[in-house]
């Protein structure tokens, strides 16, 4: 026991774990997708004449334009549901279970993030594959799409280290999904739904240093004009800070959650 | 009749006490509309330049925070009384000698009034970002629609309760408010909308209604766009109305 | 070396309250220890202190040879933990929690389904094994929940209040895996608020009120501190008491106007052996016996005589003891 192949496995079984819970619970899976479906079926059909707007780029059409927006919106929500589960988790007693294993501590956070990450994998794939159906294309070719599951799964992984920094600290499930207006408040001072020269002030200014610009606009791109290095770096730069920060932010809660137990 | 009307202001009353006591979880709902307001406007705000508006998109936009406040009241109605089918609490209630179309009303018309809450904040923060105030009669007629709208999306998710008894069905309840709102002309005029949803628009009864608070804010209030609005209200209330009666006569059966 | 040693213990939440008040104790190898309280007495702290779910503001406490505030995966390593509260994954099968918990303890892979099966086997679940935790039974969970803490073989266990509301029948199957552990040479250190479990499966006993230890020792002896078992008995119509009286003498010690409805109380060392000696020799004397009751202390008459107050899980508060 001890020792990084031990560390592997514990990891991979509390992963495991955590997607067949996921998977044995859809009715929690299902607002990952339906939500933002609905709310890209409404833009699309309520904006769609907005891409004959001055300063809109080109695009075939706006729902080309909206995927990337309806992908971070459901990663955004998936790190909600990763909290939830956390919290619920703890709530329910079976997180002292692991706490009072053999088990390295870093395991408790690292088990749930390669879960979602696997979970933000298929997240990405439906609204690919929605957006394939109703008529949008990805301009990147296959390149492109690796791209945009890239940065997709670097984001979804660092959104479910805040749900679970955020679990680790509140303990309680209800405080959890009351955070949910604010991920919302967040994804709007962005340009994930809307053009950044075409935002209203000074949600344009937020959204120049809103991390969810850059990483929206890194998995559109790839969508609406191909694969092209800055938006490439820029957005996996922006997902790899939010991993960093919110990492580091979910060890700090777990060491903290252990120190005053 | 009057032992009713006391058994329906006592649950109202049942009602608005959760807010004072847990506002935690009242907080969100009374919030999230006036951030989608917010938010929509700030990032769609230019779509407006295209034309047909008749004001500019903030303003646009209003009337479906204020109905997104009422859906979101309706289905928190029906978690609220699926939390209380799983703790043992309705079936108290039920042993009560009150008629449950009395407990229905009760339930129901709590949601009528929870709605202004959300509503109330909205508008201030509205008014305070230049939205115009319409006028007495106006805002009268919006807030009637509101308090409807709020009925009869808790008649479904008090259905969705009774069926369901379990908080576990909440995606259900808020996704199907959620769809009733925005399914309109939320974002735009009829002529801006797509073909499909503009046939969705025509066939929603809630676009009556949004049309019907929204006359308050851009154009002024008129009979064409009043009466459509109620009667659709009225049908709705029925339907479902009729929907969550008859689910609260099955349950326990 | 201690299977657990603990001293002056302490546990002191930011409110200043002080739910573990600076315990000293020392369990066997092999022993089970009764750790015995009403609730809120600071059992469920002292035992999340000693499996380091929480860190003693106070005091030093050692399990399995290692301090649980400085090697606390040392501990975690070597001991099986059973919490008040079942913590299960209700949306898992038994077998699939089984076999996560025989992985985080470093089970080898190999081993691991055989091991689960065998634990399974072992609590009567082999059944139930691919159903899902949240269709199971308060006694089918409890029973999965002590295989989870035994699936690595422990070298010492902890069970907070195992059979709390659990049905005779569970309890009693509860009672006889913890006899099997003690015959393996499992150390049990056992948390309860009933009376009798701690009587009938622990070697040796420790009672906890307001957070501090206020008796210890070996059931029995514990008892006989503050009393010997005793006669309560009530005699039919116009009985002679000083005949009564006098014929008693010869058994033991006896006493008048103890409860209401006993005419006569009289000490028997010899316990139930006696009622039959005590009965013939009143007989002989023409005075009928109408009922008579043997009277043991319990550990709720040990609680009270330290404290004043009774333990929540005795039936009814004991007469008093001779």
């Amino acid at each position: 026991m001890g020792g990084p192949s031990f560390t592997a496995r514990v990891v991979w079984a509390l992963a495991r774990r955590s997607i067949r819970g996921s998977l044995r619970r859809p009715q929690f899976l299902a607002p990952l997708v339906i939500f933002p479906s609905m709310f890209l079926a409404v833009n699309v059909g309520g904006l769609t004449r907005t891409t004959s707007l001055p300063g809109f780029p080109a695009v075939d059409g706006f729902l080309d334009f909206q995927l990337a927006a309806a992908i971070t919106q459901s990663l955004l929500i998936g790190g909600v549901a990763t909290g939830i589960a956390t919290a619920l988790e703890i709530e329910g007693g079976f997180f002292d279970r692991l706490v009072a294993s053999p088990i390295p501590r870093t395991a408790l956070v690292l088990g749930r993030l390669i879960a979602t990450a696997v979970t933000s994998a298929g997240q990405i794939t439906y609204f690919l594959i929605i957006g394939l159906i109703f008529g949008a294309s990805v301009k990147g070719g296959i390149a492109g799409v690796a791209v945009v599951y890239l940065i997709g799964i670097i984001a979804g992984v660092g959104f479910g280290a805040i749900g679970q920094a955020i679990a680790l600290r509140a303990k309680s499930a209800s405080t959890v999904q009351g955070i949910f207006p604010l991920v919302l408040v967040v994804l709007f001072a962005s340009s994930a739904f809307f053009p950044r020269e075409l935002l209203s002030s000074p949600v344009d200014v937020v959204a120049k240093y809103n991390p969810l610009s850059y990483i929206s606009d890194g998995m559109r791109n790839p969508i609406i004009d191909g694969v092209g290095s800055t938006s490439v770096l820029e957005g996996v730069a922006s997902a790899l800070l939010v991993v960093a920060a919110a990492g580091g932010v979910a060890v700090l809660a777990l060491r903290g959650r252990l120190r005053d137990a | 009749m009057r032992q009713s009307l006391i058994v329906v202001r006592a649950l109202v009353r049942r009602a608005l006490n959760e807010i004072s006591r847990v506002p935690g979880a009242a907080i969100p709902g009374v919030l999230a509309p006036t951030i989608f307001m917010l938010g929509l406007s700030s990032v769609f705000g230019k779509a407006s330049g295209l034309g047909g508006y008749g004001a500019d998109f903030r303003t646009f936009i209003v009337p479906v925070g204020l109905l997104q406040g009422a859906g979101f009241t309706g289905a928190a109605t029906g978690v609220n009384l699926a939390r209380d089918i799983e703790q043992g609490w309705f079936d108290r209630l039920l042993l009560c000698p009150a008629p449950r179309t009395t407990l229905l009303t009760g339930v129901v018309a709590s949601a009528g009034l929870r709605a202004l809450l959300p509503s109330t904040f909205l508008l201030i923060v509205a008014f305070s970002i230049g939205v115009d105030v319409p006028t007495i009669t106006g805002l009268l007629i919006a807030a009637v629609l509101v308090m409807g709208l709020a009925c009869a999306m808790a008649c479904f998710s008090v259905t969705l309760a009774l069926r369901f008894r379990t908080q576990q069905a909440a995606p259900l309840m808020q996704i199907a408010s959620f769809v009733g709102v925005l399914f309109t002309t939320s974002y735009a005029p009829k002529p801006l909308l797509t073909d499909w949803l503009r046939t969705v628009s025509d066939i929603n009864p809630v676009t009556h209604v949004l049309e019907g608070v929204r006359q308050a804010f851009i154009g002024g209030v008129a009979w064409e766009h009043t009466w459509p609005a109620f009667l659709s209200l009225a049908g709705m209330i029925t339907v479902l109305g009729w929907f969550a009666a008859r689910g609260l006569r099955r349950y326990g059966v | 070396m201690a299977a657990i040693e603990v001293s002056a213990l302490e546990r002191e939440y930011r409110s200043g309250f002080k739910a573990v008040d600076g315990i000293d104790l020392r369990v066997e190898p092999g022993e089970v220890y009764g750790f015995l309280g009403p609730n809120g007495a600071g059992k469920t702290t002292t035992v999340r202190m000693l499996v380091t779910l929480l860190r003693p503001t106070g005091g030093r406490a050692t399990v399995a040879g290692h301090d649980v505030a400085t090697e606390p995966q040392k501990v975690r390593r070597k001991i099986g933990v059973a919490l008040q509260e079942a913590a299960l994954d209700h949306l898992m099968t038994g077998r699939e929690l089984m076999e996560l918990q025989a992985t985080l303890h470093g089970i080898p892979a190999r081993s691991v389904a055989d091991r689960a099966q065998d634990l399974i086997g072992r609590v009567g679940l082999s059944d139930a094994q691919d159903r899902r935790v949240g269709t199971y039974s308060g006694g089918m969970r409890r029973r999965l929940d002590l295989a989870m803490a035994l699936i690595h073989a422990p070298e010492v266990l902890f069970l907070d209040e195992p059979t709390t509301g659990l049905d005779p029948t569970s309890r009693a199957t509860l009672w006889d895996e913890v006899r099997r552990l003690k015959a393996d040479g499992t150390t049990v250190f056992l948390t309860t608020q009933y009376l009798e479990e701690a009587d009938q499966l622990a070697d040796r006993v420790g009672i906890i009120s307001a957070g501090k230890i206020v008796a210890e020792g070996t059931p029995q002896a514990l008892k006989d501190e503050v009393g010997r078992p005793h006669l309560d008995l009530c005699f039919v119509g116009d009985a002679d008491l000083p005949r009564a009286r006098e014929v008693l003498a010869g058994f033991g010690e006896v006493r008048v106007d103890t409860v209401d409805g006993v005419d006569l109380s009289v000490g028997v060392l010899e316990g139930s052996r006696a009622i039959a000696p005590v009965i013939r020799a009143l007989d002989e004397a023409g005075i009928v016996v109408g009922r008579v009751e043997l009277v043991e202390p319990t550990l709720d008459d040990v609680f009270a005589a330290q404290t004043g107050s009774h333990l929540e899980g005795a039936a009814t508060p004991a007469p008093t003891a001779i």
